[in-house]
């Protein structure tokens, strides 16, 4: 079957909710959200825990009243989500190829929005030495069976990766009566933030190895034991440093990875650093007409931010509707000293542009400078920032008009 | 008698699930017991699933033999039994003069073993066919083929199955005793009564020789580790390349081989241990087996892998000794009636139906072997629908909206192909059945995606209790229980 | 007595680090709202936090649902709340902030809903 819809979304999590409503908000009907899960919502469903919202509503939600926000407001717009649906390609013609239960169905677009959020790092993609038992979890799947399915998935637990999802999965498990023994982290500081490390870690006493990683894997059939050692400033095992913890659970936190293998296909271009898509100022990528948002096009970590991104490529498929051209985006964006990547990724000059940036360590007393050549534009202070941290400033059109070429970078002085 | 049979086979690996097909062809009763919870649990579910073509197997050895008959009658199995195979072809890339000369014994052992087309290519036509591997030159084996070992052998033993093999699991033999002409087993807490006792217990075979009474056997474990690539990498590698075997290194050099899915497998290394169920992975092994990688194939990168696994050969000789092990495929002498498959390494898995046929041989010159009427010859596997046309999958999904559900997003298995693993013939139950057999789980984000979803099929559908649930049978339980 | 300590706040993803001095009176450094200064008192007197957990649904097309305390709770109780918590079951279908037990073991919160759960 094939249907020509204005705008496809693919995936009905915050970013493609907030898109949604933004789009129908604004007179947009024919739009269609493909969502694989048989609910809206994403991955806030199993997030129910609080701290999202503060932002965008000055409200402190759980994850699943964020999502419904937005799920209350898309059913009284009369918005489509096709659940129980999963997009298996996109073209360069911005046709969507869907599967469901009623078959095979290809949506010729107008105009397409990624949001198909991440998935997690694997213990395969790392390399953990030693075997493969039973008992070795990422943090979202178990997050996902303790929270959603109803399912323990373990007694003794060690949890590898103390960002944000390994932090609360630490609190979630220990309020289920797990023994949580130690979070490890591979990095001198948590990559969490510092809320969580209080009220996840030090609320329940346990340990915060820093500096530290697992360097084996014991264990035949269910998981028996987990080999603990410091490493030095490159992330190696020093020897003789080895502890082992007699444990059941092993739960990895080590790192999202945007979900792009749609974009792949699509022959859209890619930034290695992020994993996401080459954007514009308008959230578009090098297919005319596809934008992407969310943790599809960088991984973040306030939702809010996920929202605000998501109304923006909103925003920009409506003028895109209308005019069907865009400014050429002449000038390239570069991360610079201490900046690990900066999106969007080329920009005109003419608009005012948010951009979304990490740092690439802890910096601490320095100034966020943005460059045309080597001349500094504007510049912000910050007192402390992290890896961890999604850092977003808002440039205005009058600052960056006649910028040839832009930097971002940090300034120690 | 109950558990009375005239053949129990010890061990669902390829060779014992093939010997199982063979001997079904007969008028026999059969059994195989398997002390894993699912076939392919040792060594046949751990290798690099290539069809070898036997250039680099002692000239007149049965491994020779045997490895060039397997190769050439692979296909036709393969197509009766729905198993996928795809004939690559190889090449043995050389990168010096010693090389070259390598490549000139390998030509030469391999014309004497009887395989055909052997040929050397130089450095311009190795890179019309592999433009990102180097080298000065190369042997291409036309005939080598890659396979999917997990798929050839449960197909092997469900077609057993549909012709009357009892496959038993969980079944772990304790003990052997010869009363008069039957063999009486304790495993799994019960006793098994034969005439004829096939030994195909990999690994293990030395024990279940000993226990029968042949204490002739040592097997010494040796481990090969490998690492996965992501099927991105596909793109970089059509066929398995391996470069000249240098003397002296137990193994064979670091090995790429595409996988029959668009995977690449690096490896195997080659290190004896000490205890026959090590199947880790080490930290010094992997690190050496990528670096070779990446010089053999400079565009993979670290980002590309997806895991690693290791097997574990059964070698009769020992790392001190070094030299030669031929496989053994005899009646004991010391034991009548006991059929001895012992040292099966590679190329155990191209050789497993000569193997089962060599069996039957043995079996036939002790017995009248009375051909079965009906034997069905031709097994069907779970359709993959990921391989149909889009107008095909569409179809599909209307006489059975189940395909229209996709489970793993990786690989885009379908609840329909989920569901068809789990009421496999055999009765496995696992996770890793559902995975082998189905492909779920085996992509980049291995499980992160499916596995609550495959969960929830398996409590929801099925009525499996969540404590029940194993990776791999046995003690592999996945969970506590409920939370609530 | 004088008590001097460093606590982060939790009230909102800034977690501000706050320099704490108490001697008859309470000072508080560092925060950037008055809410950090509300929490630090609570700390130090009655350490409180909100509950997030989850409870069995029977009928519905999802075998739980997530569930809050709509005050924060005394810390100390939290494990308590939560072993108490897996005694309830509801019957599908649970409305959004469905109110699932008033003044949870006395500590003066309600648990309510935090999604709907319609019925199978």
């Amino acid at each position: 079957m094939i249907l020509e819809k204005d705008v496809v979304i693919i995936g009905a999590g915050p970013a493609g909710l907030a898109a949604a409503v933004e789009l129908a908000k604004n007179g947009v009907k024919d739009i269609v959200v493909i969502e694989r899960e048989p609910f809206a919502g994403g991955i806030l469903n199993q997030c129910i825990h609080d701290g999202f919202g503060v932002i965008k509503f000055n409200e402190v939600l759980t994850g699943p009243e964020y999502a419904q926000r937005y799920i209350d407001e898309a059913e009284k717009l009369g918005v489509e989500i096709m659940t129980s649906s999963m997009a298996i390609d996109i073209n360069r013609d911005k046709e969507v190829t869907v599967i469901g239960s009623k078959g095979i169905i290809v949506f010729k677009a107008k105009a397409v929005i990624l949001a198909m959020g991440c998935r997690e790092r694997t213990r395969g993609a790392i390399g953990i030495p030693g075997t493969r038992p039973a008992g070795i979890f990422t943090a979202g799947v178990a997050q996902n069976f303790v929270n959603v399915k109803n399912i323990m998935i373990g007694k003794r637990i060690v949890i590898l990766g103390s960002g944000d999802i390994g932090l609360i999965m630490a609190r979630r498990l220990t309020l289920e009566g797990a023994e949580v023994i130690a979070v490890v982290e591979k990095m001198p500081y948590s990559n969490g933030l510092a809320r969580n490390v209080t009220q996840c870690l030090e609320d329940y006493g346990i340990p915060l190895l820093l500096s530290h990683t697992v360097v084996n894997i014991e264990g035949r059939e269910r998981l028996k034991s987990v080999t603990v050692a410091k490493v030095d400033d490159k992330g190696e095992p020093i020897r003789g440093t080895s502890k082992k913890f007699d444990c059941d659970t092993l739960i990895l936190s080590v790192g999202l990875i945007p979900e792009n293998e749609l974009t792949k296909d699509a022959g859209i271009d890619m930034d290695e650093v992020t994993q996401g898509a080459l954007v514009d100022e308008n959230l578009q990528t090098s297919i005319e007409g596809v934008f992407a948002c969310g943790n599809v096009l960088h991984v973040h970590d306030l939702v809010d931010h996920v929202s605000n991104e998501a109304e923006k490529a909103a925003k920009s498929v409506l003028r895109y509707l209308e005019t069907k051209c865009e400014n050429g985006q002449r000038v390239k964006v570069k991360a610079g000293k201490g900046i690990r990547y900066v999106i969007p990724h080329t920009i005109s000059g003419k608009k005012d542009v948010t951009f979304s940036m990490r740092v690439d360590r802890q910096w601490t007393d320095i100034k966020l400078t943005f460059l045309n050549g080597s001349n500094p534009i504007k510049s912000f202070k910050y007192k402390k920032l992290n890896p961890s941290e999604m850092v977003v400033v808002n440039l205005k059109a009058s600052e960056l008009k006649d910028v040839e070429s832009l930097e971002v970078a940090i300034d120690e002085d | 008698m109950k558990n009375c049979f005239d053949v129990i086979i010890v061990g669902a690996g390829a060779v014992g699930c093939a010997v199982a097909r063979e001997l079904s062809k007969y008028k026999l009763d059969i059994a195989v017991l398997e002390k894993e919870s699912d076939v392919a649990a040792g060594t046949s579910g751990r290798n690099s699933a290539v069809v070898h073509a036997g250039f680099n197997n002692k000239t007149g050895s049965l491994m020779a033999k045997l490895c060039v008959e397997g190769n050439l009658g692979f296909e036709q199995v393969c197509r009766e039994l729905d198993v996928p195979y795809k004939k690559t072809g190889k090449l043995v890339v050389a990168f010096d003069e010693e090389d070259l000369k390598g490549i000139e014994k390998l030509m030469d052992t391999g014309k004497k073993n009887g395989v055909p087309g052997l040929t050397f290519i130089n450095a311009e036509e190795v890179k019309s066919l592999e433009p990102h591997v180097g080298g000065i030159g190369a042997m291409l084996s036309p005939n080598t083929a890659i396979t999917n070992p997990f798929i050839y052998t449960v197909a092997l033993a469900e077609n057993a199955c549909q012709n009357g093999v009892k496959f038993y699991f969980n079944t772990e033999v304790f003990g052997i005793s010869k009363q008069k002409d039957k063999f009486r087993i304790s495993a799994g807490g019960k006793q098994y009564y034969c005439k004829y006792l096939v030994n195909s217990a990999g690994l293990y075979s030395d024990k279940i020789s000993s226990m029968a009474g042949d204490k002739n056997y040592k097997i010494y474990p040796c481990r090969g580790q490998y690492y996965i690539l992501d099927k991105r990498t596909s793109k970089f590698l059509s066929m398995p390349v391996y470069p000249v075997p240098k003397p002296g290194i137990g193994g064979l050099g670091v090995h790429l081989t595409p996988t029959i899915e668009g995977n690449i497998l690096i490896g195997p290394s080659a290190e004896y241990i000490k205890t026959k169920c090590d199947y880790s992975v080490t930290r010094d092994v992997m690190n050496q087996l990528f670096k070779g990688a990446k010089e053999l194939l400079p565009p993979i990168g670290a980002k590309d892998v997806i895991g690693n696994y290791s097997g574990i050969r059964s070698k009769l000789v020992g790392p001190n000794i070094g030299g030669f092990g031929d496989f053994v495929i005899k009646e004991s002498e010391v034991v009548e009636g006991l059929i001895q498959l012992i040292g099966i390494e590679s190329p155990g898995l191209t050789a497993s139906v000569p193997i089962s046929k060599r069996v039957r041989d043995i079996l036939g010159s002790k017995m009248d072997l009375v051909e079965k009427p009906g034997f069905i010859s031709q097994r069907k596997g779970i359709l993959e629908f990921r391989k149909l046309s889009n107008e095909e999958k569409d179809r599909l999904i209307r006489e059975c909206p189940e395909y229209g559900e996709i489970v793993c997003r990786c690989e885009h298995i379908t609840k329909r192909e989920i569901m068809d693993a789990v009421e496999n013939p055999l009765g496995v139950k696992t996770l890793a059945g559902i995975k082998y057999r189905a492909r779920a789980m085996m992509g980049r984000c291995q499980g992160g995606y499916c596995l609550t979803r495959i969960v929830e099929i398996l409590t929801e559908e099925y009525g499996i209790p969540v404590e029940e649930i194993t990776l791999r049978g046995k003690n592999s339980k996945l969970f506590e229980g409920r939370v609530k | 007595m004088k008590i001097e300590k460093e606590m982060t706040c939790i009230v909102c993803p800034n977690g501000c680090r706050l320099e704490i001095i108490y001697e008859d009176t309470l000072t508080v450094k560092n925060a950037l709202c008055p809410k950090g200064v509300e929490y630090a008192r609570n700390e130090l007197m009655n350490p409180v936090r909100y509950l997030t957990s989850t409870v069995r649904v029977s009928g519905g097309v999802l075998p739980l649902v997530s569930v809050r305390s709509n005050k924060p709770v005394p810390k100390d109780k939290l494990i308590e709340i939560v072993q108490f918590l897996k005694n309830i079951e509801l019957k599908a279908p649970v409305h959004f902030h469905q109110l699932v037990c008033k003044d949870v073991l006395g500590t003066g919160a309600d648990i309510v809903a935090t999604r709907k759960v319609i019925k199978k």
